[in-house]
């Protein structure tokens, strides 16, 4: 989707905070926000994906204007909301006007233990060779689509090298209609210069991580 | 996902857009009221996992596995060629580091992490990212102008310097290996640790101080 959350190289958005304090939360709402979606219930399965995008298609306004923190709270609202957990006058009152059956007890505080040791994999087995080698050239597509992708605006019809191979993981612009499928994911580098006209000259480079079918087959 | 999950989503957006209080607090305490008496929250339960990642999980990890990478140079090979089985011996494995890749600044190569399409991090390793990574001001900025992202931050890298961005569009999560300071020979574990920022592991700082005059 060519949408406001692809930022890579688009300008206006002027300096940095540089002098951010460095506490972790900066509102006791935004410890609060964080510590929910944590321990919260989940009675769907959503994916990373799915979560990934639910938040691109927040109002653009809103998008570039309302807290970090506001948005994931959004982002899982808009998810309950699709998946029949709650609706968005309960949201908005924080009462109850319906029980949900036959769910677990919450999550315990003693479940965090585990838990913050829980790692989720992407990789997938294949038996799928790649089709691309180390240190090939590489012509990104030029196009995106309206749903999900993790190939931004400013790598597209760009060429690249692979820098290396890192085995099948699960593609993102299937997996968040919930019909993942992997494939060979690789890292890409361009030369600074190969994106962006005032990088002429320079030695920079920028590297992502592409799916093989984000590459034109030349 | 089809157009009309888009659409969908986007007019659950519109409505809590129109519906629910404008203020995030408000907003927050609504979503857990709900939660509890939904019998999908344990309070006690938040509070747990806002200790662990204020009190426990944060950039002081980073700055062990960097001070360690930089005492123990079979450390530093393994960090470098599988940086989960390395973070791992360590205890430091969870959310978002099941594929964890270290890459190291050298004198001719400077690294700096970005996401430009929402905000991945290492968080199990560095925690809870700055306000300023989460951001369009650096996510727009960091592929195009790092060299004028490190200047805010007050870098300047010379020309023959190679600048490697690494945007995270994938579930690969990157942290930087800084370069162990000069005249840091004779000093321990606990000493190099305390010398390394967390803006040093996503990239925004290059020069370690060895004095306590650089705070960041």
């Amino acid at each position: 989707m060519d949408g406001v959350h692809d930022l890579g190289g688009r300008e206006g958005y002027g300096p940095i905070d540089v002098d951010e304090s460095e506490e972790p939360f900066h509102a006791d709402w935004e410890a609060r926000l964080f510590g929910i979606v944590r321990a919260m219930t989940r009675t769907a399965s959503w994916s990373i994906d799915w979560f990934r995008q639910c938040r691109e298609l927040i109002d653009p306004v809103d998008y570039l204007t309302r807290p970090y923190y506001d948005q994931w709270l959004q982002t899982y609202a808009a998810m309950m909301v699709d998946s029949g957990v709650a609706t968005v006058a309960e949201l908005a009152s924080g009462r109850s006007s319906d029980s949900i059956q036959g769910l677990a007890p919450p999550k315990t505080p003693e479940s965090v233990e585990a838990a913050k040791r829980a790692t989720a994999r992407f990789d997938r087995d294949t038996s799928d060779a790649p089709r691309f080698i180390f240190g090939q050239s590489v012509v990104t597509r030029r196009n995106g689509w309206s749903g999900h992708t993790r190939l931004p605006q400013y790598a597209r019809g760009r060429r690249g090298r692979i820098e290396s191979l890192n085995g099948a993981h699960v593609f993102p612009d299937s997996n968040s209609a919930g019909k993942g499928h992997a494939e060979a994911l690789y890292t890409v580098s361009f030369a600074s210069a190969e994106l962006w006209p005032e990088a002429s000259g320079r030695p920079d480079r920028v590297f992502l991580d592409l799916w093989e079918s984000y590459f034109e087959r030349e | 996902m089809s157009d009309d999950d888009s659409k969908r989503i986007q007019s659950i957006h519109h409505d809590l857009h129109s519906d629910l209080p404008a203020e995030p607090a408000l907003r927050v305490k609504a979503l857990e009221s709900l939660l509890i008496e939904k019998g999908m929250l344990n309070p006690k339960t938040v509070d747990a996992w806002i200790e662990v990642y204020t009190e426990e999980i944060g950039p002081k990890r980073g700055a062990a596995v960097v001070a360690k990478a930089w005492l123990d140079p079979e450390f530093r090979r393994r960090l470098l060629a599988d940086g989960t089985a390395a973070i791992t011996e360590l205890g430091f494995e969870g959310w978002a580091t099941a594929h964890f890749k270290v890459v190291e600044n050298t004198s001719m190569i400077h690294n700096l992490i970005v996401c430009t399409l929402c905000s991945c991090y290492p968080h199990s390793v560095l925690g809870i990212p700055p306000n300023w990574y989460k951001t369009a001001a650096y996510r727009s900025r960091a592929v195009r102008d790092p060299r004028g992202v490190l200047a805010e931050f007050g870098e300047t890298l010379p020309d023959d310097v190679e600048v490697r961005v690494w945007d995270s569009t994938a579930e690969l999560r990157y942290m930087v290996l800084p370069e162990r300071p000069a005249g840091t020979e004779a000093w321990n574990e606990g000493r190099l640790a305390a010398l390394v920022t967390r803006n040093a592991m996503i990239g925004t700082q290059r020069a370690l101080g060895t004095d306590s005059t650089r705070h960041r």
